[in-house]
């Protein structure tokens, strides 16, 4: 505790990072790829997974000869992306407010966004059943973006926030001395440096609506089924294991894709910034 | 951060964790560990039962036959008694997961209605005793059914675009492929356990055609949305629609719910007790099914949740408006008409899954 250390030593490097490895490797890369082997088997007689030696492509060939499920996956891809545009509408002036309002206030106002969280997902869901029920919105489209938007909006205003907090002020300043008007100043000083937050909370927003099955299942009409559903589906009442772990895997793909999109967006807006700075 | 001090004091904190979970598994000597439906037995029941073997009931709970065959599947182990249906005891002794009843421990097996034993899906009930059962039936608004001339003993309440032009909108079927297709069939005459693709092509069409008018697709808000008013017509289990009734009742809704079995026939779910082979108190498991034959104690699920009953020793116990509807106790000549859902091959799994996809897209 003398002297401070910057690099932690090796023993500390290893005891700090082992166990999240660890707890990754075990949690999320074994059960991906007992997914992805998943995916090329049978199903068992009795649901399950017929056993090993047979091995075959039929999960991949029934949803590759069927436009029905690249129908399903387009939809899910446009909810996602109406309830990411919507978010980052929404959470723009929220979080600009936020990052602009006295210091000591903001902690209170960035713990108000994320009070929400205090109370199970469920349960807020069903908040919005009662809700939306006597005006006659309930299982509509509309209602599932709002449950959609409802429920990952803070994680559109925290990255904004974060982002939005660090401009320094004098960047305005210079600009209006420069004759910059106000929307000006927003669209080429304000906007192009709060990208790299942007790209992230369209990352977090963007990826779980993909995949949520819950929000169409209780506010969704009879028509409002998105991929998630399809997957629970297969696992659960259908019991076709191959199949659901080959929606799962072509799912995961389009994902990684568009993550790789997006870190790849942010680096370019982060450029833009230095330009900018 | 990494003095001396801080080690021991991290120490100080895990080792007692560790000896505190070293010594749980010689507390929980005593206890039976069921895996359950949600709120399918009562509280009482589980008191009376503990006083009664001197041990310990623990419950875990599943919302569907699915999730617990997979979670067992997933290779979960450690409970003693299951209360699958029948397709899934069927699916659980096909896959060798049973341990076999010894009916010398059963006395109170005698309980049983004859009707509900010997059953398809366990011949001579070697791993199965029937708990409590269910019909999968249509619930509505009566006062509305009344109001707008509408047939509530047939499936074409739900299937008929004449009659749903009537009720667009306040209409929810259930969001199970198995059973809203078997619906469909018994409305088309043929049986829920048919095997020929062609005729589920038929279910689906009458699916296709009546789901415009149908407001969602649902398991489990429909007795919320039937109670307070704003849909007048469901189609889901005889117990949930009881309990709706109950609360609008309770609610002095200025309206009643009623429900009934369609005369085209329907669906009827069994729910039984089994061993699954991991349990490690076989004793206290034989123990547990003889106390709930008990006439007494088999009667309390029917009074809690409004279940229908297989054990004729239960019936004097059950308030008489449950023991007298017969939504929830099929009368024996319907019960002829009443069919029970069962596990198809993986083939027409798939075939069934593609077109229920096709249901839900179009």
């Amino acid at each position: 505790m003398s002297e401070p250390r910057t690099q932690p030593s090796g023993l500390t490097k290893w005891v700090v990072t082992l166990p999240p490895t660890i707890f990754l490797l075990a949690f999320f890369l074994v059960p991906a790829l007992i997914v992805v082997l998943a995916g090329f088997r049978e199903t068992g007689e009795f649901g399950g997974l017929a056993p090993l030696p047979q091995l075959s492509l039929d999960a991949y060939r029934f949803l590759g000869g069927d436009v029905i499920y690249l129908e399903i996956f387009a939809r899910s891809f446009l909810v996602a992306a109406l309830t990411t545009l919507i978010c980052i509408v929404l959470a723009y002036p929220l979080a600009w407010l936020i990052a602009r309002s006295p210091k000591q206030r903001r902690d209170f106002l960035v713990l108000l966004v994320i009070l929400p969280f205090a109370s199970n997902f469920l349960v807020r869901i069903y908040a919005w059943i009662m809700l939306l029920g006597p005006v006659n919105l309930l299982y509509t489209p509309f209602a599932v973006i709002v449950g959609m938007v409802y429920a990952h909006l803070p994680f559109m205003v925290l990255p904004l926030y974060t982002n939005l907090e660090k401009h320094d002020p004098a960047l305005l300043e210079a600009a209006q001395d420069l004759g910059a008007n106000a929307w000006t100043r927003f669209w080429r000083v304000t906007f192009p440096l709060s990208l790299p937050g942007i790209f992230s909370g369209s990352a977090l927003v963007f990826i779980p609506v993909l995949g949520m099955f819950a929000v169409p299942e209780l506010l969704g009409g009879t028509g409002d089924i998105l991929i998630g559903n399809l997957i629970k589906e297969q696992f659960l009442e259908n019991r076709d294991w191959p199949l659901g772990s080959a929606l799962s895997i072509m799912l995961t793909i389009c994902v990684l894709l568009l993550a790789g999109l997006t870190a790849w967006g942010s680096k370019r807006g982060l450029h833009g910034t230095e330009a900018v700075t | 951060m990494k003095s001396p001090s801080y080690q021991r004091r991290l120490l100080a904190v895990v080792l007692p964790a560790l000896l505190l979970l070293a010594s749980l598994p010689a507390r929980a000597a005593d206890t039976l560990y069921l895996y359950n439906w949600n709120n399918y037995i009562s509280e009482d029941t589980v008191q009376r039962f503990e006083a009664h073997c001197r041990c310990r009931l623990k419950q875990d709970y599943y919302s569907d036959n699915e999730e617990m065959l997979a979670k067992l599947e997933a290779g979960a182990v450690g409970y003693d008694v299951l209360v699958p249906t029948g397709n899934a005891v069927e699916s659980l002794v096909r896959r060798n997961a049973l341990r076999e009843i010894d009916r010398a421990r059963l006395p109170n097996l005698r309980n049983i209605k004859r009707e509900f034993l010997d059953t398809w899906f366990d011949p001579g009930n070697r791993y199965s005793v029937p708990y409590a059962t269910s019909v999968t039936l249509i619930g509505f608004n009566a006062n509305k059914m009344q109001e707008l001339g509408l047939p509530t003993d047939s499936w074409a309440l739900i299937f008929e675009p004449k009659h749903l032009k009537k009720i667009k909108g306040r209409v929810t079927v259930l969001n199970s492929q198995r059973e809203l297709m078997a619906a469909a069939m018994r409305y088309l005459g043929h049986s829920v356990q048919e095997h020929d693709p062609a005729r589920w092509e038929e279910a689906k069409q009458v699916i296709l055609r009546a789901k415009p008018y149908w407001a969602a697709f649902s398991n489990s808000t429909y007795i919320k949305d039937l109670a307070i008013g704003t849909i007048w017509v469901a189609h889901g289990y005889s117990n949930d629609m009881w309990r709706a009734q109950q609360d609008a009742a309770a609610a002095k809704r200025p309206f009643a719910i009623g429900f009934a079995t369609p005369k085209e026939g329907a669906v009827l779910a069994v729910d039984n007790f089994v061993l699954h082979k991991s349990g490690r108190r076989p004793d206290l498991a034989h123990q547990f099914i003889d106390f709930m034959l008990a006439g007494e104690n088999a009667a309390d699920v029917s009074n809690l949740i409004g279940a229908g009953n297989p054990n004729g020793a239960a019936t004097p116990r059950i308030l008489p408006e449950i023991a007298a509807n017969p939504g929830i106790f099929p009368p024996p000549a319907e019960l002829q008409r009443l069919e029970m859902l069962r596990d198809f091959d993986p083939k027409l799994r798939r075939t069934l899954s593609r077109m229920w996809t096709e249901i839900k897209v179009r």
